[in-house]
């Protein structure tokens, strides 16, 4: 079954544009120029029932606009696009139940009002029965690790106590179709890898379909099975990490950890030395050289230790990007 | 189906009250405005009173019973938190309402409910303390007819109201500085609706013309029938007039909104 289609998708926004100073204001007040920006411009791609899909791109790719689309918030300039059989911008309320869009930086949690009077409010609007919004609730809670926080005010929370308590608000209906957009942004450490568990463990129990961006590799890496790559408003990439790393990767990185202070002239014959701090070295090597070039170092120097590593994906992602914009 | 509905609106206005109650000292400061607006006007009529009998064709006890009247009104016809839809169309905040399955608009409704009813509530202590205090002059209308049109004509000046300060907000889909055109439609509106003075006391050109707007049905028209002044004709083509401004306006809402999404560009953060 597929859960999310999108089929040439688009959406362009005119933007004023104003030169800085006083002239400028007074320019633009008689003669206002309007620029359009494409923000989505043509994407398509599928997503299954119960998948994890990584969306990733650098800030003002268009991965916000593409997920405000597909939950229905904003109307597409073009394209064609499926959410669970329903036209997003619809709003057909059967199609609001099924999905829910959480957004790190945008709560929908009363302010001033302890979390439970929003819960309540969702229970109300989203028409849940009394013993399953209790079951959620109470199932929620738990794994979210939130008991201690449903009577105090929101805003007198952290922000990582709110995001826990937004995704309680936001899953109360048990939506079959998750949109997050950044949903561990500005949270430390310990936060956002807690954010990170609880949407695997959700995905896996519940087998609904999630869609995630980020920009923090790590959300990526660990959660996702599937990447979408977007880059100003176009789709440069689709498919498992492992494919990622054999499209884009031709290189590897043998990292050595050396007893006596080497000969700098044979060690480059091995290979590209990005970095030598004794007793570390970095050496870059073809992929298809590796096995060799390790065999050799191991002959040639005196060494402690030796591995051979993938570059890490931030920086494949990176090169993904730069070269894209060539 | 209709229960449920009835039930989602239900919780939005309990949870509105509660936010009130969070706000304790905003409200509280609101009110006293009003009561000091209220002071002011009955002051000033009290000592035009002095010298004369029958001013403009009103007299004393007439004017004063205007001004509470309206006092009144105004705090269940004029009172609207929709100013702030404004705020929520400009910053992005109206996502939060989109994703779920609610009607904005209703949303608005349950909002200004859980407001009207505290204003009422608080509008009928002081008007009564008031009353106690300065005991002044005032006409109680022994006709239940007008009483009862009075009324209805006052609820349907609040949906009137409601639209027109809801259309007003969504300016905001289109200009960044929403808020000018409210500043300037709220200065005028009490002024218009017969807030400071009954309008009739106008030349009659000017009277005539201003008949022909929204703004006179929202207060004057209904303090009016509950004094008695008017005709049966005039009732009736001032309930025309009123009934085809709100058709008219709740008619723009729903034409304006559905192209304000269209436009929506759910910026913000």
């Amino acid at each position: 079954m597929v859960a999310v289609q999108i089929e040439h998708l688009k959406k362009h926004f005119s933007v004023p544009q104003r030169e800085a100073g006083l002239l400028g204001v007074v320019h633009s007040f008689f003669q206002p120029k309007k620029k359009i920006v494409r923000a989505v411009d043509d994407i398509s791609f599928t997503i299954d029932e119960g998948e994890l899909v990584g969306f990733i791109g650098p800030n003002g790719a268009g991965k916000t606009t593409t997920l405000k689309i597909l939950s229905g918030v904003l109307y597409p300039t073009a394209g064609m696009v499926r959410v669970a059989g329903h036209i997003p911008w619809r709003r057909e309320e059967e199609f609001l139940k099924k999905i829910t869009l959480v957004m790190g930086q945008k709560n929908q949690l009363l302010w001033e009002l302890p979390a439970m009077d929003s819960f309540l409010l969702n229970r109300a609007i989203y028409e849940i029965p009394k013993e399953e919004f209790k079951q959620t609730l109470e199932e929620l809670v738990s794994l979210l690790e939130v008991e201690q926080l449903l009577t105090t005010p929101v805003r007198k929370l952290s922000l990582g106590q709110r995001m826990r308590l937004e995704l309680v608000a936001t899953l109360l209906h048990r939506p079959r179709i998750l949109f997050l957009d950044e949903p561990t942004i500005g949270l430390d450490v310990v936060a956002a890898q807690n954010i990170r568990e609880f949407i695997t463990a959700y995905n896996k129990k519940t087998g609904a379909t999630v869609l995630l961006t980020s920009h923090y590799m790590g959300d990526i890496t660990q959660l996702a099975s599937r990447v979408c790559i977007i880059n100003e408003g176009k789709l440069i990439f689709e498919g498992s990490l492992a494919k990622i790393v054999d499209r884009w990767v031709n290189e590897k990185v043998i990292r050595v950890l050396l007893t006596n202070e080497p000969n700098m002239q044979e060690l480059s014959e091995i290979g590209e030395v990005i970095s030598y701090q004794f007793p570390r070295v970095e050496i870059r090597i073809p992929r298809a050289a590796a096995p060799g070039a390790a065999a050799r170092l191991l002959q040639k120097f005196s060494v402690a230790d030796l591995t051979i590593e993938e570059p890490p994906i931030e920086e494949v992602i990176r090169k993904i990007f730069t070269n894209s914009k060539r | 189906m209709l229960l449920d509905s009835l039930r989602k609106y239900y919780q939005v206005f309990v949870v509105s009250i509660s936010e009130m109650f969070v706000w304790k000292l905003n409200f509280v400061l609101w009110r006293v405005r009003v009561v000091l607006q209220l002071l002011l006007l009955y002051f000033l009529w009290s000592t035009v009173f002095l010298q004369q009998e029958v001013v403009f064709g009103y007299e004393r006890a007439q004017i004063l019973t205007y001004i509470i009247s309206v006092a009144f009104l105004r705090s269940f016809v004029l009172s609207s938190r929709s100013v702030d839809v404004a705020g929520e169309i400009r910053d992005g905040e109206l996502t939060n309402f989109l994703l779920r399955p609610l009607s904005y608009i209703g949303w608005w409704w349950a909002r200004d409910a859980a407001d009207k009813v505290l204003n009422i509530a608080f509008a009928l202590v002081e008007l009564s303390l008031l009353w106690f205090l300065f005991r002044p002059p005032l006409i109680l209308q022994p006709n239940i007819v007008l009483v009862l049109a009075a009324l209805a004509a006052s609820l349907i000046a609040l949906i009137l109201y409601f639209y027109f300060s809801f259309l007003l907000s969504m300016a905001a889909f289109w200009v960044a500085e929403a808020w000018g055109i409210r500043f300037l439609a709220t200065m005028t509106l009490e002024f218009l609706a017969g807030g400071f003075f009954p309008l009739d006391i106008l030349s009659a050109p000017v009277f005539r013309a201003l008949q022909l707007t929204p703004f006179p049905y929202m207060l004057f028209f209904p303090a009016k029938i509950y004094l008695g002044q008017l005709g049966v004709g005039e009732v009736l083509t001032g309930f025309g007039v009123l009934i085809s401004w709100t058709v008219f306006f709740v008619w723009a809402v729903q034409a304006v909104w559905m192209r304000g999404l269209r436009t929506y560009g759910a910026e913000g953060r």
